[in-house]
């Protein structure tokens, strides 16, 4: 029986790999579970240049100002998570990652070798921080 | 915790823009409609969203969801202030 998954290589934007130093940006927290079930429902709706394919959505910063900007990610994409992880693309590619530039900018998905490898994913997200653009009421200065 | 009317990555977009979680997932399905506002995410990161439209795929029916401006917290309070 053929595979009925999309393609996600055909969703993958042509565009120079962002640097090693971008910043990549994900609203947490996140534990292994859910994390798990994200990446297994990533492989459910794509396969990848025709295999399996676990990966999790991120934001990668691309540009000082405008939507790719760090400041507009936090307080747009990600403006309903009060904290974020916030690591570097050159992070994740040395523990192994592939961090592909999906869909529309400045969305970005980190894929896996294996599903076995989300516990060192959350390792590689690092700790929680707070998102300083999230919303809800402002306190007072 | 608050619970989810359907788990979703709120980080995860498609070539729509919009987030988007497979049907199959949600608590209840029926409650989940274009136009219809639910509580999508996770336990501990829920967001209050509308339902864009359902997609027919072969590998299952997938769910666009805005997430709407405001934390549940806003949600509860307002609903608090006009006695619902």
């Amino acid at each position: 029986m053929s595979d009925v998954r999309e393609e996600l290589r055909t969703r993958i934007r042509e565009e120079l790999a962002p640097a090693n130093a971008a910043v990549v940006i994900r609203g947490g927290p996140d534990t292994l579970s859910p994390l798990r079930s994200h990446a297994r429902r990533l492989n459910r709706l794509y396969m990848l240049d025709g295999e399996d394919v676990f990966g999790v959505s991120v934001f990668v910063v691309q540009d000082e100002i405008g939507p790719a900007s760090e400041r507009s990610i936090l307080g747009s994409k990600l403006r309903s998570y009060p904290m974020i992880y916030r690591t570097t693309v050159g992070q994740l590619t040395t523990l192994g990652f592939e961090v592909l530039a999906t869909f529309t900018s400045p969305h970005f998905t980190v894929v896996m070798p294996t599903l076995d490898r989300v516990d060192d994913l959350v390792n590689a997200f690092g700790r929680l921080l707070p998102n300083p653009y999230a919303e809800g009421p402002k306190e007072e200065p | 915790m608050t619970r989810v009317d359907i788990p979703a990555d709120l980080n995860s977009e498609d070539e729509s823009g919009f987030v988007w979680t497979f049907l199959d997932e949600a608590h209840d399905p029926s409650v989940i409609r274009p136009g219809e506002v639910v509580v999508a995410g996770s336990p501990l990161t829920p967001a209050v969203c509308e339902v864009v439209d359902i997609v027919d795929k072969p590998t299952g029916t997938i769910v666009h969801l805005r997430v709407l401006p405001g934390t549940i917290e806003q949600y509860r309070r307002l609903l608090t202030r006009l006695g619902a």
